[in-house]
């Protein structure tokens, strides 16, 4: 009888791969529900998007004083109280959803305690309310940062270091979301491409600002770095590519401090091709190039296509921000944030909390912690050479009276036209409060994106130092 | 007021279905020598729960905003479920004397969601889908009679594989392509999928050779004719057919041999095979692209999957309420999709219920398989619920995105008519299983039969082909 006895525990076997190869689906549908729901059903593919309950009055959005940004009104339209103010953070909700609209339609889709709400309505006949969006953006800051870019192409983002809350969100060319289906046509062939957020979706080659990435890189992987000084002629051949600095202007003797502070081109493509295409790599993917953040709203990632097979000149362009390196201002607000952070980089988000009916708070954020990108030491490190940027070097523009401000200016070639201008940075240097990215393309002059995050940046301290 | 009370009816089918699991789970208990209850209580109330649960639902459905009384048409169709339940409950206990009622309610309880779902999604397909379940259930109530009158119907092996090879080649020469796949046989008014009809066969023959001791011989000739079926399947683009087939054979041989090698050497050869399959189909790149990332391609290949993605994730864990969601927008949804409208309009919780439901149907099987006392019986049983496991997990876990898509039938829930005949006379078959062990086990010694069968244990009773 033993083949008997076999043949049953073979046949246990085969119940427990059963088992476990279900629980693996329940276990998914569980990540389904929890994880990526959010995700998934935001998605402007969704048919579901558009679909309203018409007995549902439709959230409101605030922003972090509260202020409602957007409402529904009686006859259920959305009415969009600061315009194209904060167009690309609210998004629309007329010809598909896009932003906040689309991202948490379903909080502001779903009424809570809606058994009672129901009930209640029957009696009353008051409206069955969804949840309202409260988010971090801070309308005064974001209004001057709007003013401040007025009709420039470009963006302003602004980020709370110590926990990544988005301050400000500014992208222009921009839209007014009242209007977006009366002139959806016009829109959506506009060549500037209004619809696009800029800010978070934007790629650009980030220039001079992306050598803070390549100083870091030296300071974990080139020990010799503090003994390491370049002439700089203007002009530097490497292999078969000529790199001039801006202007081909000499800078004589230059350590890394006054590299940073006067964006020399030529010291930094020969740092790079010491410290090596491979390292510059690694340290911008610890800073989340070619890699996902997770954002609420849509956005590209910042990429960086080194290798170790990389050409001389793919290296020394990159390490000056040019090449194939691109990044969107986010990206870059969050380079710089982290830096301000004491090397952590946080995780950004722009919803707060979500707030019910009943005026009950749920839900809220927590700030999280990408991760520690940089060492205590060498943010320090930056941080002084970012300083000297602004009170003696190329951004000098940006310095605020009575405060000391860390920063590095960028001007990136492209294939638009002229070039486009660039900013990092945060203040206070010493206790940063908030960090800032600035993006001005095909800006006429140098230094455009520096006086306005030198503006942006004292406004938004005013409110929060 | 209506959507007050579709909003409460979202706890209550949570509720139905919770409350089903637990009294399986109460009798289980009890057959294992437990007691958290009366058995026979748990089954009664299994059987007033899935009448509940069909009452709810249509009364849901029926109901007409603006109209002062319920659609008849609904109404009607719903009275004619509630019969053919009650009717069904009635009978199988009378023509299956012994038959494990927990079998019974599980798949009574999913014939009753196909309904629901049906009628909500297609009336039509409700009318349609209820006829084929009442002519399943007729056919199986006779299936005890048949498999008395034939007594050793075991030695028909050959017969069972020329007639499964006849019915697929068939497919390919006067087939009749759906959904992509060259798979259906029409004749008359009826089109049909042989494939189901194989599956039943195929499950006789590999329990005819295989209840015989295992040799080289046996397994080469099983092996290359298992594999000569698997392979049309796939020429005819059926792969969710095809890698059933192929689970059901490593998983009956395995059961057979214990041989835990000769398994791991067959899904190595699979997976060779697939990766081969791979580069030289490109519909199977095309599925493997859309799992991977159906972003990629929103409006070509990624377009089921997302769309059941979106089905199932839009309104979280109780749905969006019965008639409330747009599962229509998910295409096929009424045959291989229908798990995405479930889990839409009932909730992620309650699908994740029927994937219960579905794991206590398995865990009762294997309880057949384990207990019965003669290997034919115990190999059928075992090839019905491999075919029903493996046919389930790839199309559940297809809509879900935890695998790449392969167009199956969920098993009696999803729309089509030879797949609910087959699967119903499938579990025809392993209650059949059930009640033979029962009545074998108690009279195993002054049976007649029993000389017979002792004279087929001695063939392989003591061998030593398991080392």
């Amino acid at each position: 009888m033993t083949s008997m006895n076999n043949m049953k525990r073979s046949a246990q076997r085969i119940f427990w791969l059963i088992t476990l190869m279900f629980f693996l689906i329940l276990a998914f549908m569980a990540k389904l529900a929890f994880i990526d729901r959010q995700e998934i059903s935001s998605s402007s593919y969704n048919p579901r998007l558009n679909y309203a309950d018409s007995s549902v009055k439709r959230g409101n959005i605030r922003d972090s004083n509260g202020d409602i940004l957007v409402e529904s009104t009686e006859n259920g339209n959305r009415k969009y109280n600061r315009s194209r103010m904060a167009a690309h953070i609210t998004g629309y909700s007329s010809k598909g959803k896009t932003g906040v609209e689309a991202a948490e339609n379903f909080e502001l889709q779903t009424p809570h305690n809606e058994v009672l709400q129901r009930i209640s309505s029957i009696f009353t006949g008051k409206a069955i309310q969804g949840n309202d969006v409260v988010l971090t953006v801070d309308m005064d800051i974001q209004s001057v940062a709007g003013d401040i870019l007025g009709n420039k192409k470009g963006a302003v983002v602004v980020i709370e270091p110590s926990t990544g809350r988005i301050l400000a969100l500014q992208a222009y060319p921009d839209f007014d979301p009242n209007t977006v289906a009366e002139n959806w046509e016009t829109l959506k062939n506009d060549e500037k491409s209004p619809l696009v957020n800029r800010a978070t979706q934007g790629l650009y080659p980030p220039g001079s600002t992306f050598k803070v990435i390549t100083a870091l890189t030296a300071l974990e992987y080139y020990s010799d770095w503090q003994e390491f000084t370049y002439e700089c002629t203007g002009e530097a051949v490497f292999e078969n590519k000529v790199i001039h600095c801006y202007n081909n202007k000499e800078h004589g003797t230059v350590d890394m401090k006054k590299a940073i502070a006067t964006s020399c081109n030529c010291y930094f493509a020969e740092l790079a091709k010491r410290v090596g295409a491979e390292n510059i790599r690694k340290k911008a993917e610890d800073f989340y190039f070619n890699k996902e953040y997770h954002f609420l709203l849509a956005h590209n990632i910042s990429q960086v296509a080194l290798q170790k097979k990389s050409e001389e000149n793919e290296i020394v362009e990159t390490a000056i921000g040019q090449g194939k390196t691109l990044a969107t201002p986010l990206h870059m607000a969050m380079i710089a944030s982290a830096i301000a952070n004491d090397g952590i980089m946080m995780k950004p988000y722009i919803v707060d909390h979500i707030q019910y009916y009943n005026g009950d708070i749920s839900k809220t954020t927590v700030p999280e912690k990408l991760e520690q990108v940089i060492s205590i030491e060498e943010a320090n490190t930056i941080t002084d050479m970012m300083i000297s940027c602004v009170s003696e070097g190329t951004g000098t523009a940006a310095q605020i009276y009575g405060v000391e401000v860390a920063g590095k200016t960028g001007t990136a070639e492209n294939a638009t036209g002229s070039d486009h201008s660039w900013f990092i940075g945060f203040a206070p240097a010493e206790n940063p409060k908030v960090a800032i990215a600035v993006m001005i393309e095909n800006a006429n002059q140098g230094g455009s994106a520096t006086p306005i995050a030198g503006k942006v940046l004292q406004a938004a301290l005013q409110k929060y130092q | 007021m209506f959507d007050l009370i579709i909003l409460f009816s979202r706890y209550l089918f949570l509720l139905y279905i919770v409350l089903f699991l637990w009294q399986a789970i109460v009798y289980i208990a009890y057959e294992q020598g437990g007691y958290l209850g009366s058995p026979s209580h748990a089954i009664a109330m299994q059987k007033g729960l899935i009448v509940w649960f069909h009452i709810t639902a249509f009364l849901i459905l029926s109901y007409e905003s603006g109209k002062f009384f319920f659609n008849m048409e609904t109404l009607a169709v719903g009275v004619a479920g509630l019969a053919f339940l009650l009717l069904s409950m009635m009978l199988l206990d009378k023509f299956y004397y012994e038959g494990c009622p927990l079998i019974w309610t599980g798949m009574l309880f999913l014939l009753d969601m196909s309904l629901i779902m049906l009628q909500r999604l297609e009336p039509m397909l409700a009318v349609k889908q209820l006829i084929w379940m009442a002519l399943g259930i007729a056919i199986m109530l006779f299936i005890p009679f048949i498999l008395r009158m034939i007594p050793r119907f075991e030695v028909f092996e050959y017969v069972y594989i020329i007639v499964s090879y006849a019915l697929i080649l068939s497919t390919l020469l006067f087939g009749t392509s759906k959904y992509g796949s060259v798979n259906w046989l029409k004749i008359g008014p009826i089109t049909f999928q042989p494939s189901e009809i194989v599956k039943f066969l195929f499950i006789f023959y590999l329990s005819s050779v295989f209840r015989k001791r295992v040799e080289l011989k046996e397994l080469l000739i099983t092996g290359t004719l298992s594999a000569g079926i698997v392979l049309l399947l796939v020429l005819q683009k059926d792969l969710g057919s095809a890698l059933i087939f192929f689970m059901t054979y490593m998983v009956m041989l395995y059961i057979s041999t214990s041989n835990e090698i000769l398994f791991f050497a067959g899904m190595g050869a699979a997976s060779a095979a697939a990766t081969l399959a791979y580069h030289l189909f490109s519909h199977v790149r095309v599925r493997v692209a859309a799992w991977r990332n159906p972003w990629a391609d929103i409006d070509g290949g990624g377009y089921q999957i997302l769309n059941s993605l979106f089905a199932i994730t839009t309104w979280g864990l109780l749905g969006s309420g019965l008639t409330k969601g747009m599962p229509n927008t998910v295409p096929v949804v009424e045959s291989d999709f229908i798990f995405a409208a479930i889990c839409e309009e009932m909730g992620i919780l309650f699908g994740m219920g029927i994937v219960c439901l579905y794991i206590m149907l398995f865990f009762r099987g294997i309880l057949v398989v384990i207990r019965c006392q003669r290997r034919y019986y115990s190999l059928l049983a075992a090839g019905v619920i491999t075919m029903f496991a493996f046919q389930a997990f790839l199309i559940i876990g297809g809509v879900i995105k935890l695998i790449p898509l392969t167009g199956v039938t969920l098993p009696f829930v999803s729309y089509g008519g030879s797949s609910v005949l087959v699967s119903i006379m499938m579990i025809g078959l392993l209650q059949w299983v059930n009640v033979y062990c029962e009545q074998h086990e108690a009279g195993y010694q002054n049976t007649i039969e029993q000389n017979a069968e002792s004279a087929e244990w001695n063939e392989w009773d003591g061998d030593d082909f398991h080392e």
